[in-house]
């Protein structure tokens, strides 16, 4: 999921705070499609994607495009709106009670070595790793992926080199919702939600982009590993409610000590 | 020329050894300057040399990957740009800058009030000060006009009267002449002529070599981040190098 | 300009008659008060949210330690004397503290980085229990009769927007504006933006400490989610927008917009706990995207409109 929110901030210097709202909804349509229509969780991402594809891209022609001209607190803010609606839409449908999927599945362990791992923890830890491979490989060996980089950097420039930008805006923009969603039905094997369920993680996938600096996916990727130790680490020490603090402290942190992430500053270290 | 000894030439800024690093990209590589009190240095060289960069070198706007800048011979390297303005050297911005939401005098208030001390002391002296610098660059009458509905020429001007009225001993122009038709070139020429007639030193980036042999007391000629030439104008703008460094190697 | 002060000294007239002009409408008064320690408070977060341009979602953090600082100090029978400057001077520090890290991030990112803030001042809250009672908070046993508590809001609304006002007009002003609009341009013409934006949090976060005091005295009891909870935190962003942010009265009706819409939404959808979320989302978005200027933008605009119509009498020709 934080390489949603890394897609479309370096995209559309966008912080696309929605995700976390659209992250949520993945987990909740997952669960709907299980528990309404019996469809197993496994397979919820082939629609959940493409739906939320159209989403986000509806939602960048609609509401995003009329902002883009504006400071960019003004689409975090319109993007916060958005955020609170489906939040409150999702308390409507489906109650603030929590929700869990519950299949064969979720309860699968697998034996490796003497040690017991949980198979869908696995199959999301492989899901993840795909997910990345694939969207760097996407942005960096097709067209259209360096189109969408071309448009992060410089969108008059790319538009002068005949870069359809209006297009690619809407197709960045639902590429990083449609992985919020896939974000969030992966995440819906593991946990239990409620409609709240975005809030946490959108502020550990921000501290994630900011870890690894914002220019990369392999940053990303990187500083998802430092969060992920961090919190292994402080889980042993510190009562289960103050997990989430970890992130934070962690990115209050990095932030005094390395104002540019921790990639941003190796890479200065390493130019230097 | 024995009797200059008398007026002493003291040098206001300076930088030595400055190198500037992007990367693998060596912009500026080991540059010395001197900027002499009261005179106009002008700063050229072919696109891509580097001017820019050790420009914003020497106004704290970027830090050096080494050497050192000193004002007034205190270090200033690495200062933050609020310190080094406070200090008397201030900077205007090649792609021009106004504060978009305020009016002409705001915009110059803003400078006013911040600049060199001493400061003017409440809003009505702020103004007064604005309104000084305002007149000098010919936009009085503008002054309550949004700053976002000056044209080019207006706009560079509220640019140099922005940092005029920080009470600058040094101020630096970063093409202060790109983008102006010949009659407001003249004009702005005249302005910076003014100016340093006011007792502000200048430095300037300029690409218009006419205007810079006609206004420039010095020149210094930065080609692929080094300095290869300095000194008089007629003497550097007919100097094999600097033509050759222009022009390309078959026109010397 | 004139038209204003005399509308504005008429309402003020009006909220310290009405007590007494009507000294049983309870919840009159409850509500009056809240729109006023509203309006204080989103007058105060508009310091470093619209005139510095810093949005913040986390200001809650800064009621709330206000509010637990007073309750903690009164009920260890330390006089209110005493409490509510501390309360106030409290979020100040803390403000101080937070922003060493918080200042290093630029716009959209200073804005998340103040939803984590937030949120950790709720989860230190809720686990400091010996301290603050956790989640089930604290009780105050006696306080101030709420008419006194009434006025002291609404001296504290006035207070704010009196700071606001002198703000606007004075180099500060100047600073924050400059701030905002272009910090690296400010800081050539030497501003130093970060002092700037750190003082206007502080003075902020010092209203906020001394609107949480007098919320804890009123309503005689706090818990982590009333007090630091992220829906009121995402109110101190709301009331500027809708009334107009960066203006000096506008936090003010965003602060009665919001206040009446709650009500109403309460009493009609008793059972949509939600749904004021969901308005509020829906009002935002309609704001940033047709009228980011909110209320008085509108006004502005409508005014304008008027101004250019040509005259109905004119002579032919």
């Amino acid at each position: 999921m934080s390489y949603g929110l890394a897609l479309i901030y370096g995209v559309l210097k966008i912080i696309n705070l929605a995700n976390a709202g659209f992250l949520m909804l993945g987990a909740y349509v997952t669960w709907w499609l299980f528990t309404s229509f019996n469809i197993h969780p496994l397979l919820a991402p082939l629609a959940i994607v493409p739906v939320f594809f159209v989403v986000g891209w509806g939602l960048e022609r609609v509401l995003v495009r009329r902002v883009l001209h504006a400071e960019p607190i003004i689409s975090l803010l319109l993007l916060f709106g958005v955020w609170l609606v489906v939040q409150s839409l999702a308390y409507v449908i489906w109650t603030g009670d929590s929700r869990s999927i519950e299949t064969a599945f979720i309860e699968a362990t697998v034996n490796l070595g003497g040690i017991q791992l949980a198979l869908p923890r696995i199959y999301v830890f492989a899901m993840g790793i795909l997910v990345l491979v694939a969207l760097q490989l996407f942005l960096t060996r097709t067209y259209l992926g360096r189109a969408i980089r071309a448009t992060a950097q410089d969108r008059d420039a790319a538009r002068l080199v005949g870069v359809d930008v209006d297009r690619v805006m809407g197709i960045a923009f639902g590429i990083g919702i449609a992985l919020a969603g896939l974000g969030g039905s992966l995440l819906s094997l593991l946990f239990s939600f409620t409609p709240d369920f975005g809030h946490a993680l959108s502020l550990k996938s921000f501290c994630i982009v900011v870890l690894g600096g914002l220019d990369s996916i392999v940053g990303v990727a990187f500083g998802s590993i430092v969060l992920s130790l961090a919190e292994a680490f402080g889980v042993r020490y510190m009562p289960a409610s103050l997990q989430n603090l970890i992130s934070f402290v962690v990115l209050v942190v990095v932030l005094v000590a390395l104002p540019k992430g921790i990639v941003g500053t190796l890479r200065a270290m390493r130019r230097g | 020329m024995a009797e200059t000894a008398a007026e002493a030439t003291e040098t206001i800024l300076s930088g030595r050894a400055l190198t500037k690093r992007f990367g693998g990209l060596v912009a500026v590589n080991d540059v010395d300057v001197d900027v002499q009190r009261g005179e106009i240095l002008g700063l050229i060289g072919p696109n891509g040399a580097g001017k820019s960069t050790l420009f914003r070198l020497i106004a704290g706007i970027m830090p050096p990957t080494s050497g050192t800048v000193s004002f007034l011979g205190r270090g200033i390297t690495g200062r933050p740009a609020h310190d080094v303005c406070v200090a008397g050297v201030v900077a205007t911005h090649q792609i021009v800058r106004p504060f978009r939401e305020m009016s002409v005098l705001e915009n110059v208030m803003v400078g006013a009030f911040f600049g060199r001390r001493p400061r003017p002391h409440g809003v009505p002296a702020a103004r007064e000060a604005a309104l000084e610098a305002l007149a000098l660059c010919a936009l009085e009458t503008r002054a309550n006009s949004p700053a976002r509905a000056l044209n080019l020429s207006g706009q560079k001007r509220l640019e140099i009267a922005r940092a005029l009225a920080t009470r600058p001993q040094v101020l630096l122009l970063d093409e202060v002449l790109a983008g102006l038709n010949p009659t407001e070139t003249d004009r702005t020429l005249e302005l910076v002529r003014e100016i340093r007639d006011r007792g502000v030193t200048i430095v300037m980036v300029e690409h218009n070599l006419r205007a810079v042999r006609g206004l420039c007391s010095r020149i210094v000629v930065l080609v692929e981040g080094r300095k290869i030439v300095e000194g008089d104008p007629d003497a550097v703008l007919n100097d094999e190098r600097v033509v050759t460094a222009y022009l390309g190697a078959t026109h010397a | 300009m004139a038209s204003r002060a005399i509308a504005a000294a008429v309402v003020a007239a009006a909220a310290v008659a009405f007590p007494f002009a009507a000294p049983h409408a309870e919840y009159a008064i409850d509500v009056l008060f809240l729109i006023f320690l509203y309006g204080a408070m989103a007058t105060a977060w508009n310091y470093i949210g619209g005139f510095a341009g810093q949005v913040s979602f986390g200001h809650a953090a800064f009621l709330g330690i206000g509010a637990y600082t007073t309750m903690i100090m009164i009920q260890s029978n330390i006089s209110l004397w005493i409490a509510v400057p501390v309360s106030a001077l409290l979020p100040g520090l803390y403000s101080l503290l937070i922003g060493i890290p918080a200042f290093r991030l630029r716009g959209p990112y200073f804005s998340i980085a103040t939803i984590g803030i937030g949120e950790a001042t709720r989860l230190i809250a809720l686990n400091l229990n010996s301290l603050t009672g956790g989640a089930s908070g604290l009780t105050l046993a006696s306080a101030p009769p709420k008419v006194v508590l009434y006025f002291a809001a609404l001296a504290l609304c006035a207070a704010s927007i009196a700071i606001a006002a002198w703000i606007k007009s004075s180099r500060f002003g100047y600073a924050l504006a400059a701030v905002r609009q272009d910090p690296d341009a400010a800081e050539t013409l030497g501003v130093a933006t970060t002092v700037t934006k750190t003082q206007a949090l502080f003075l902020s976060a010092c209203v906020l400490g001394v609107a949480g005091s007098v919320y804890a005295l009123y309503y005689q009891f706090i818990s982590p989610d009333s007090v630091f909870g992220f829906s009121t935190a995402i109110s101190f962003v709301i009331m500027p927008i809708i009334g107009g942010i960066g203006t000096i009265s506008g936090p003010l009706i965003g602060a009665v917009v919001y206040t009446f819409v709650r009500e109403q939404l309460t009493a009609l959808l008793a059972n949509f706990s939600n749904a004021d979320l969901l308005a509020f989302g829906l009002l935002l978005i309609a704001i940033v995207v047709f009228e980011p200027r909110g209320i008085l933008g509108i006004v502005d605009m409508l005014r304008r409109r008027m101004r250019a119509k040509p005259p109905d009498a004119v002579a032919d020709g």
